[in-house]
């Protein structure tokens, strides 16, 4: 057995923020992640990171945004110590080396991003969560953090009952030999990410299946706002990679088949630079209308000249040739809404710990402190990894000096358990067994037609169905590599079982809400509704059932008069 | 020279700004082709490395990877097959794998580009149409195309890869020192110039070029507190003297990052810091003396230069062997004077006066000779 004070399941930047905070503690401070950490998701963030860092500029006009972008079902204690702690975790980067862009003068150069007021975005040309990725990695080397590279988080451990029952651990597999590890500590933080993946076209690495949360939530940790699901307006047509909002932030239009302008007739103001669900909406529409081609509109840059793109946008026009075959010098590029973010995770309370489970902790993607709601702002999602990074790491030190000071104990049974599900997995023959790819394929296909952008009962229920057949194939899959040693055919069987658990959250979650908000749109329910539904849909895994549950969580509100909802319009 | 898109395209005509919709998505849909891919299966058996030759049908239209052919084979045919992989989009390094003759990452190469060839990306044609993939060079094979990246990981580790606080801390940072920090910085780590590396294969113990173009990165961060410090060790053994300019990471990396050009400017900036105590620094500046003074370079000196006089005692059969074969045409120095020499000293006359600056950017500046 592995014993440390934190364990950190996850080293993308939440997580290798949190480790600095714990191992600069003094702590012994450990981080088991799946991939090598840089690896992490988080390097492909392009845009940028949000913090009122200009003089003329003030952090509770942040707020206001992302209240508002969050379609008013964001947490706002987490959304103001957020925005208010914004400039300082952007300056903690900036000098432990993050190498952000400069303006003339030296200091840190900001840009446009959707759905704000104020040219707030911070950035490292673009890659600026690669470059704040490797900084963070840089730290952790120097500092000495233990990382257990290539281990896949198998299920988070739990001592005690009741009110004691809290976490104990997690019980990881070393991919690289296929053993099983058993680690214990007084405090766990899941920084795994997001879940995009459930989802055909998707931007998202192939790691993001949402390992951490699935556990977290069989575990008895709840989820919430999993139905909130942000699509991206400029995904690349035939991979979903995607393109940077920067690139609209630079001044790019969005066209459709008569090369004409639509983003006036939905957003006249803010036009691209509308927020994300709106412009995505806005995509779709025009899709509908026979404005696209081939289920896709443009993304045009050509007027911006071919110096500005080189000199401020050189990755996405390398993306754009690689994956597109178009030069945005020359040509717009084909886009279409895809899946990107899912603001939606282990429900937290403001400084990251489950509201549910003691000891247990999330910050990222993976949770839902809720600075989102149902809609999150481009650039607030590196800006939460590293300042809820850094909140929750501090917050489980004060927890591990405090109450949680004493160790809870791990059960040898937890580690048998894995190994007989691992057993269980590779028993199955081929023959009338079901191929896991297939099962995967069918369900993000299902979830990608039905569960999207337009949601309705008829087609939600489509792919509730498509979740039920899942989860009875999934009992009958075999893989084809019995090995123990780089099973990778074992960790996408694994994998698929957690993206199982988050479709069926989120179709069911969306099921539920009867209203149109933000990323969720129920076409029966256009209009929001503040009287029903300002409110977070929990989901709980029913041990017993071996299925989802729902609850209700309330909008955790401060007294603040212009936080009273408005129409959104951009 | 490197071939490199952004100055390929340099002659690009900027189109006009209302172009409606285009051919390229108008066109009518995809033609499915179908291919082989030739892939090299490896397995450890009792610690002994096994290796044997698959082949696999596979799929494509043209915006097909390789990667996406890989993952079409492990989805419906073997799920054996083992590579690592993350972000599809060339950012993550994970997918890095030898293809065709070079190592490339999995996600960015099409397959189109393999079997018809494409010289803006430095891509031959394959010859018999096979898609030939086998893992990365110079690093233990784990499994298939996976291999051991803890050795690259840890030269990388052994450069102190942070910000260190010092007495040579810029207090001001401006524009252009970022300039030189960006470039290098653009490295995610994906091992395919350490795996094409050709000094590596002579001396495993070579720091290797990613790890020297991050060493880099803190030279020119203006942040950085102990530059000279990281140049004397960098100086030493298996460091930035050990490469031997062959530019191969140039052609493989598949960012731009040219880390050849970023040991070359650490070599510069090494001397410009006083690091001349070491053989590396010494063979430079001695290669310069001999041309400034006589237009050609005298072996026996330079090495006498270079190495000291035990060092050179130890090369003396080596020597021998040369002389045997006419390659040292006349030990004794002296011998005759180079026609125009005249007109070399004036170039570096020239030189002094207007030193040609390390602070270019990669697409500026030539790889180099030797």
């Amino acid at each position: 057995m592995k014993q440390h004070d934190l364990l950190i399941v996850g080293a993308g930047l939440a997580g290798l923020r949190a480790a600095f905070e714990g191992i600069t503690a003094g702590l012994s401070t450990a981080v088991i992640t799946k991939v090598h950490p840089l690896r992490s998701h988080s390097c492909a963030a392009q845009g940028g990171v949000n913090a009122a860092i200009n003089p003329q500029d003030n952090w509770e006009d942040h707020a206001f945004d992302t209240v508002k972008g969050a379609d008013y079902i964001g947490d706002q204690d987490s959304i103001e110590l957020m925005c208010s702690e914004a400039p300082q975790a952007v300056l903690d980067l900036d000098a432990m080396g993050a190498p952000f862009s400069r303006e003339d003068d030296g200091s840190i150069a900001q840009r446009a991003f959707g759905g704000q007021n104020f040219p707030r975005t911070a950035y490292a040309a673009d890659r600026t969560g690669h470059a704040m990725l490797h900084t963070l990695w840089e730290q952790a080397i120097k500092n000495g953090v233990h990382v257990y590279d290539e281990y896949y988080l198998m299920e988070i451990t739990t001592a005690g009952e009741g009110a004691d029952k809290r976490a104990s651990g997690a019980i990881g597999m070393d991919i690289r030999s296929g053993e099983l590890h058993q680690f214990n500590a007084k405090a766990v933080l899941v920084a795994t990410g997001g879940f995009g993946r459930i989802f055909a076209s998707n931007t998202n690495a192939m790691i993001c299946t949402g390992d951490g949360i699935a556990a977290a939530m069989r575990a008895g940790a709840p989820a919430a706002d999993l139905e909130m699901v942000q699509f991206h307006p400029t995904g690349l047509k035939s991979s979903g990679i995607l393109i940077s909002e920067g690139v609209r932030g630079e001044g790019a239009y969005l066209i459709g088949k008569d090369g004409k302008r639509f983003m006036d007739k939905y957003a006249p103001n803010k036009k691209e630079l509308a927020s994300r669900d709106v412009v995505s909406r806005s995509e779709m529409t025009e899709i509908l209308n026979g404005n696209g081609v081939d289920g896709c509109v443009f993304l045009d840059v050509r007027h911006l000249g071919r110096d500005l793109i080189l000199e401020k946008l050189p990755q996405i026009r390398q993306l754009s040739i690689d994956f597109e075959g178009v030069d945005p010098i020359d040509e717009p590029i084909p886009i279409k809404p895809t899946c990107h973010y899912t603001m939606g995770g282990i429900r937290t309370d403001k400084l990251g710990q489950s509201t549910e489970l003691m000891g247990l902790f999330s910050a990222g993607e993976a949770s839902c402190v809720s600075v989102h709601g149902a809609n999150r702002l481009g650039a607030n999602s590196l800006l939460e990894t590293i300042v809820f990074g850094k909140i929750t790491g501090k917050e489980m030190v004060r927890f591990i000096q405090e109450e949680g000071a004493k160790r809870p104990e791990s059960s040898a049974d937890d580690l048998a358990a894995q190994q007989q599900r691992i057993a269980a997995i590779k028993a199955r023959p081929k023959q009338g067994h079901v191929r896991q790819e297939d099962i995967r394929r069918e369900l993000t296909e299902c979830m990608n037609e039905n569960c999207s952008v337009f949601r309705d009962e008829k087609r939600l229920n489509l792919s509730l169905k498509a979740v039920e057949k899942a989860k009875k194939d999934y009992a009958k899959m075999y893989i084809d590599d019995k090995t123990d040693g780089f099973n990778t055919d074992l960790v996408t069987a694994l994998e698929l079982n957690s993206m199982i658990i988050l479709a069926e959250g989120t179709v069911r979650a969306a099921l539920e809400r009867k209203e149109s908000r933000g990323a969720h749109t129920r076409e029966e329910f256009p209009d929001r509704d503040d009287d029903n539904w300002m409110v977070h849909i929990t989901c709980h895994w029913d041990t017993k059932k071996q299925a989802v549950t729902l609850g209700r969580d309330p909008v955790r509100t401060v007294d603040n008069p212009r936080y009273v909802p408005q129409e959104r319009k951009y | 020279m490197p071939t490199k898109a952004t100055t390929k395209k340099a002659a690009a005509k900027k189109a006009p700004a209302k172009k409606p919709a285009t051919k390229k998505v108008s066109a009518a849909p995809k033609k499915m082709q179908e291919t082989t891919f030739r892939i090299k299966r490896g397995t450890v058996v009792n610690g002994v490395l096994q290796q044997k030759d698959q082949e696999f049908k596979v799929r494509f239209d043209e915006a097909t990877t390789v990667l996406m052919g890989l993952e079409q084979v492990k989805g419906e045919q073997d799920g054996t097959l083992t590579f690592r992989r993350s972000c599809r989009a060339s950012i993550c390094g994970s997918c890095g794998m030898f293809i065709n003759n070079r190592s490339r990452l999995a996600c960015k190469t099409k397959i189109t580009d393999i079997m018809q060839g494409n010289k803006d990306k430095n891509i031959a044609q394959a010859e018999d149409g096979v898609v030939e993939i086998s893992p990365q060079l110079n690093q233990p094979v784990l499994k298939d195309l996976v291999v051991d990246i803890e050795p690259f990981y840890q030269k990388v580790r052994g450069i102190t890869p942070y910000v260190q606080e010092g007495k040579e801390k810029d207090e001001e940072v401006n524009k252009a020192s970022y300039e030189q920090v960006n470039m290098v910085s653009n490295c995610i780590m994906c091992g395919a110039c350490y795996s094409d590396c050709t000094a590596m294969v002579e001396n495993p113990n070579f720091i290797g070029p990613a790890a020297l173009a991050k060493a880099y990165r803190f030279v020119a961060d203006p942040r950085e507190g102990k530059k000279t410090q990281r140049l004397k060790e960098l100086s030493e053994k298996n460091g930035i003297w050990d490469c031997t300019r062959c530019g191969m990471c140039v052609d493989a990396c598949p960012k731009d990052v040219a880390p050849m050009e970023a040991i070359v400017k650490l070599r510069g900036k090494a001397i410009d810091h006083g690091v001349t105590n070491n053989s590396g620094a010494r063979h430079a500046l001695s290669f310069k003396k001999d041309i400034a003074s006589w237009g050609l370079l005298n072996e026996p000196f330079m090495m006498l230069r270079t190495k000291g006089l035990f060092g050179s005692l130890g090369q003396l059969g080596n020597a021998f062997n040369l002389f045997k074969k006419g390659k040292i045409p006349n030990p004794l120095p002296f011998d005759h004077k180079v026609k125009g020499l005249d007109e070399v000293k004036a170039i570096y006359k020239e030189l002094e006066k207007n030193p040609i600056s390390v602070e270019t950017r990669a697409e500026d500046s030539g790889p180099g000779a030797g």
